[in-house]
């Protein structure tokens, strides 16, 4: 295993060195403005998104009924990333009105579709695992659940 | 009130130990890492690809078939990365708490620390850059100053490469975790709980599997047919003139008037020889109709059916050899995608078309009137529009 790390080590290193030559031969204005969002992306992760997060969790912990916690971080597991990767298509960012088949859909209607029907899941899957342990049936609890 | 002092500040940031959620665990981040790894990975071999295909003379021609090849691929790179969004979030979330780990003492302990933090700031730094660049190009909005292509492509190597130092870094954990059970104990720091909480661990797995499905459902039509109705947030629902999307009309680009002009004539240069042809003369030739898709750099597709001049009977007009390389230049007078190049092997291809009709009707003025060249298994940013010029090369 030792020379399996290592060698990943220096192929790793020789890849994200070549990316680094790469980068910094566009230009010293073009590696600035890069610099610029590669700190920006991590600063808006590890310091609002993630915090953001926390704060939320530990809200939902004290608001939300505890067996209605689970169905609720499944959905916005499912529903915040997707929220995030939307964002160009929500903004309209990119839109002009001479590209009219570039963002040619209600994005809006097809995000609130979307939030419906992943609640609508989550919420009917909750209700039918509860029944089912109710019943008798062991399949709600085996794993846990959700 | 009294403000805290500045010595406190450290001690009201949380600790690693102050986490305890069951979820955050070696055995949960591993599966998670293992698909993100996947998805990068996938995403980083499509990228190569996709700038070999676009590398105007590469040593090593870029294959002309199968047909459909470079939309494949490019979309599996558009749908990799956007896969790669809720597993991306989901792994950093697990182990949150390492970024508040205090820096252990002893020098080399804290340089090896101080350089496992380098190599993970930098891994994190592409990686989101790569997947927020990469998305708000498929949306064609640019809000930054670099240069897309180049930087995206630099930072793809700078990625991976940060990607393999981790998995060298963390490889003994990786095959503990992915060799045990999902509930084993056996890695998790100090401090987590003992048993599930608010869900279990294989509860949050299926639901990041979930999420990543829904992401590619919710997206991937824009590339991949019968989800055209399903995904709800793709770029482009797949219509336009003709039954196919459009990137720039020739109002944006300018070429109105001279691509209508009666004074329209297509050159063909090879050397001292050269002839003009007006769109009468290109309709008199023999024409060819093929079935090819555009598959846009940005991830997009759609298939179409191309009827014109095969490039390479108009290179025999002017007695071009086999194999010439031929530049391709349109009316446009600005755009990256104003000139391309066409390798041998594609000037060769008896379905390398100046495309004069799409789908039995004469192209429309935004498709590329009076002809657009169309060739199979090229990135649509090369599939020049309003051609006036077709010039051998080599």
């Amino acid at each position: 295993m030792r020379a399996t790390r290592v060698a990943l080590l220096l192929l790793g290193l020789a890849a994200g060195g070549y990316g680094g030559w790469r980068l910094l031969d566009l230009g010293w204005a073009n590696t600035r403005a890069t610099l610029v969002w590669l700190v920006g992306g991590v600063v808006l992760h590890d310091g609002v998104f993630a915090p953001v997060v926390l704060v939320v969790a530990l809200l939902a912990l004290r608001v939300i009924r505890s067996d209605r916690l689970a169905p609720a971080v499944v959905a916005l597991v499912i529903l915040v990333p997707l929220t995030l990767l939307a964002v160009p298509e929500l903004g309209r960012f990119g839109a002009r009105a001479d590209r009219p088949t570039l963002l040619d859909r209600d994005y809006w209607l097809g995000w609130s579709v979307l939030v419906t029907l992943v609640v609508a899941a989550v919420a009917s899957g909750t209700v039918a695992r509860r029944l089912m342990t109710i019943r008798g049936g062991d399949d709600g609890s085996r794993d846990g659940g959700r | 009130m009294r403000l805290p002092a500045l010595r406190d500040v450290p001690r009201a940031i949380p600790r690693e130990d102050d986490f305890s959620s069951w979820l955050r665990s070696p055995a949960v981040t591993a599966r998670v890492g293992l698909w993100l790894g996947i998805t990068f990975g996938l995403a980083f071999a499509t990228g190569l690809i996709s700038h070999w295909a676009q590398t105007p003379s590469p040593w090593l021609a870029f294959p002309t078939s199968p047909s459909w090849g470079y939309r494949v691929t490019q979309g599996t790179h558009v749908i990799a990365g956007t896969a790669a969004v809720p597993l991306l979030l989901v792994k950093l979330w697990t182990v949150f708490p390492k970024l508040l780990a205090r820096p252990p003492r002893g020098v080399r302990e804290l340089t090896l620390h101080g350089l496992e933090r380098v190599s993970i700031a930098v891994l994190v730094a592409a990686a989101v850059f790569q997947l927020v660049t990469g998305l708000a190009n498929a949306a064609q909005w640019y809000p930054w100053h670099f240069n897309f292509r180049p930087t995206h492509y630099a930072l793809g190597w700078i990625a991976i490469g940060a990607l393999v130092v981790h998995i060298a870094v963390k490889l003994p954990i990786i095959r503990t975790a992915l060799t045990s059970d999902v509930d084993s104990t056996a890695q998790d720091r100090t401090g987590t709980a003992a048993g599930p909480g608010v869900m279990s661990r294989r509860g949050l797995l299926r639901t990041t599997w979930a999420a990543t499905g829904v992401a590619v459902l919710a997206t991937a039509g824009s590339t991949v047919p019968w989800l055209r109705h399903v995904s709800v947030l793709g770029v482009r629902s797949g219509t336009g003139p003709q039954g196919l999307p459009i990137n720039h009309t020739a109002a944006y680009r300018g070429v109105v008037a001279a691509a209508t002009a009666a004074a329209y004539r297509l050159t063909v240069v090879n050397g001292d020889r050269q002839v003009r042809l007006t769109l009468a003369d290109l309709r008199a030739m023999d024409q060819t109709t093929a079935s090819l898709p555009i598959a846009c750099v940005e991830g997009w597709s759609a298939g179409a059916t191309w009827t014109g001049v095969p490039v390479r009977h108009l290179l025999d007009l002017v007695g071009a050899p086999a194999g010439s390389e031929v530049l391709v230049e349109s009316l446009q007078e600005h755009g990256g995608e104003r000139v391309s190049t066409l390798a041998g092997n594609f000037s060769g291809h008896p379905h390398t078309l100046l495309a004069l009709d799409l789908e039995g009707e004469p192209l429309s003025l935004d498709h590329g009137f009076p002809c657009r060249l169309i060739a199979p298994d090229r990135p649509g940013v090369l599939q020049t529009k309003w051609v006036g010029r077709l010039e051998v090369t080599a």
